[in-house]
């Protein structure tokens, strides 16, 4: 009859998905595309905008969530929203555990948002001409930052992917989530550019670090209730 | 021993009645059909015992040995058919042969797969994308993600929906097959397919 | 019944004894024009029901999912219904004073503000939800997780925006409670004040029940009940 126990790990499983995923986007590249593109279509015209003008680094620091906050919501959505549209989401919810889902698609998420910022951060620095004075605090910022804007959302998708109106109301629903993190990573950030160190930014780590955990960890004690609706 | 027990089992969405009072018992190596024309409920009574929509009234209760199941303890052991189903069509068969296993928490071998792929008439076709396949192939590929499942509970909605007539042969050959070892439900208005059955259950319309 | 008259009576009272008894306000710290102050006594209690049914919702939100009894999704509904019209009362009283003493209708760093704005992003963003969700059971489970979500990440703000805000406020809370805690209204503002927060709380929590009967009427027509 069936086999007794699984000779693939955990660990094997959510990473099925998200190779799953990867492979399908290879393909397909609905959400790189479009993060990709709202990205710098978001700097030029912040670019553009600005023109000769030389806002301070604190401005700056805030520009560059602005970005990072649109573009993931242009396209973290699109995990589940295209399992919906599709007509997969009903073998998923079959096939494994609500987590094994949700954890490889948060990585997807989360990968997908590393490439975003390892390509915006160099055209923001080139085009934006500012560039942070403290590197070490500048990256972790952003680690932490995409990993909560990752870890929060990835639940909201999954919600969103059920709803009639998905565009608009994942933006919608995430801004109050993610406000602490925006308003955490911002100030980071701020020290980062204008030159800090990081002793100016132990509290709001450890804020940001709090923030992550606790996101993903009451995603994960709701999630199976999204899920499987 | 696996078994399916559903007690006065009752659906309203609201202020509509789908259905209500439906009662059925089950044990491996037994099978049941759900009969009533289009609309009259048997999706919604499917998705209730899969567990994927609540009760208003009643309850649908999967045990072993006595023992009540939750949700991931028999969802291991389902498989379900169904137009509502969809599988990949960025990927290739085998790759979601290859997943839907995975993801389950088996490996499976290219034997194993090119074994259940003839079975269901689409021996060859595992390199080719899903996105190409017609209806009717998509479905004998379902049917193919279900038999590598090996399920104790096998769930089939409208078993040959988009299927000609070699294809509906395979499915009648796959039911009865799994009639015997398996836990059988199937929905549908085909009388030849319910023909296959042991017992019924009537959903109104 | 009795508890309409009640309510009536008390309301008068209180919005009698505001106009009638010495303005609230500190004028040793406070600038404008000292009737304006007035608006305290409705203000603050207004913002405080708003705050009060946004959590009465996340508790119904949670029985909801541990029981799956849909009058637990009506309640929280109907809390965060009522809620949003006190969050909305709050944000145009406080927005009217602010226009009156700062100047200005709306100012971002000013903490209180920002916080009371969100809760009312908070709100619609419920009801988005809701109204974007066809299928009463999915939308009953779904806006209940998004309840929960809403108020852990709440309380993430609740600590951070006073770190970010530290030094800013221009919110008359020093005519309240001054920098040690200490509650610095005269007796006759603390009597009035405090009748006010309980008036309008019972206010909220009859509208309520009133809805709730009219609700649960609506309900027995159906057989799930």
């Amino acid at each position: 009859m069936n086999l007794p126990g699984s000779s693939v790990s955990w660990a094997a499983k959510v990473l099925a998905v998200t190779r799953k995923d990867i492979t399908a986007e290879f393909r397909t590249r609905y959400a790189i595309n479009s993060i990709l593109m709202f990205a710098l279509v978001t700097l030029t015209v912040i670019s553009m905008a600005l023109g000769l003008m030389t806002p301070d680094s604190d401005l700056m620091a805030a520009l560059f969530w602005v970005i990072l906050f649109f573009a993931a919501m242009s396209g973290l959505a699109q995990v589940f929203i295209k399992e919906e549209e599709a007509g997969t989401a009903l073998i998923l919810k079959l096939s494994t555990e609500g987590l094994v889902i949700f954890f490889g698609k948060l990585i997807f998420n989360l990968l997908l948002l590393t490439v975003l910022s390892v390509l915006i951060v160099p055209l923001f620095i080139i085009l934006l001409k500012v560039t942070p004075q403290n590197w070490a605090v500048f990256l972790i910022g952003l680690v932490l930052g995409d990993i909560g804007l990752a870890g929060a959302t990835t639940i909201i998708a999954a919600i969103v992917a059920k709803a009639t109106v998905k565009g608009a109301l994942f933006t919608v629903l995430s801004f109050p989530i993610l406000l602490p993190l925006l308003m955490a990573v911002i100030d980071i950030t701020k020290v980062a550019f204008g030159g800090g160190n990081f002793g100016d930014i132990s509290t709001g780590l450890q804020l940001l670090v709090a923030y992550d955990v606790v996101m993903v960890t009451v995603s994960v004690m709701l999630f199976d209730f999204v899920w499987r609706q | 021993m696996l078994k399916l027990e559903i007690d006065k089992l009752a659906k309203w969405f609201g202020q509509r009645k789908i259905f209500e009072d439906i009662n059925l018992t089950l044990e491996i190596g037994q099978s049941a059909a759900i009969i009533g024309p289009n609309g009259s409920g048997k999706t919604t009574l499917l998705r209730l015992i899969m567990g994927l929509s609540y009760p208003t009234r009643g309850e649908v209760i999967f045990s072993e040995d006595g023992k009540k199941l939750d949700f991931d303890g028999y969802r291991k052991r389902m498989a379900l058919v169904s137009p509502y189903l969809s599988l990949y069509d960025a990927l290739t068969g085998f790759e979601n042969l290859r997943f839907f296993a995975k993801v389950d928490g088996r490996a499976v071998s290219n034997d194993e797969m090119n074994e259940v792929l003839e079975k269901v008439g689409l021996g060859g076709r595992g390199e080719d994308f899903v996105g190409a396949y017609s209806t009717g192939m998509k479905q004998r590929l379902k049917y193919a993600v279900a038999l590598l499942k090996d399920p104790a509970i096998f769930l089939v909605d409208e078993p040959s929906a988009n299927l000609d007539e070699s294809g509906r042969n395979i499915v009648r050959g796959i039911i009865r097959a799994k009639k015997k070892d398996s836990l059988l439900i199937l929905a549908t208005n085909e009388k030849e397919e319910y023909e296959l059955a042991g017992q019924f259950c009537q959903l109104g319309g | 019944m009795w508890w309409k008259i009640l309510i009536f009576a008390a309301m008068s009272a209180v919005i009698i004894a505001a106009f009638m008894t010495p303005s609230p306000m500190n004028p040793a710290i406070s600038l404008g024009d000292a009737d304006v102050y007035r608006i305290f006594y409705f203000h603050v209690p207004q913002a405080w029901v708003a705050a009060l049914a946004f959590v009465l919702s996340m508790i119904f939100s949670i029985k909801f999912l541990k029981t799956r009894d849909m009058q637990y999704d009506t309640k929280a509904v109907l809390a965060a219904k009522l809620g949003l019209v006190f969050a909305v009362l709050a944000t145009v009283t406080g927005s009217i004073f602010a226009k009156m003493t700062w100047g200005e209708f709306w100012n971002w760093a000013e903490i209180r503000e920002v916080s009371i704005f969100i809760l009312l992003i908070i709100y619609g963003a419920y009801f988005a939800l809701r109204s974007a969700l066809p299928n009463a059971e999915t939308k009953a489970t779904l806006s209940a997780v998004l309840s929960i979500l809403f108020a852990v990440s709440a309380v993430f703000l609740i600590f951070i925006l006073p770190r970010l805000y530290a030094d800013f406020s221009q919110h008359p809370s020093d005519s309240v409670v001054d920098r040690e805690g200490q509650i610095t209204m005269g007796a006759t503002v603390a009597a009035i004040f405090f009748s006010s927060l309980a008036v309008f709380t019972a206010l909220f929590a009859w509208i309520y029940n009133v809805s709730l009967r009219i609700a649960k009427a609506y309900d027995k027509n159906l057989p799930e009940n």
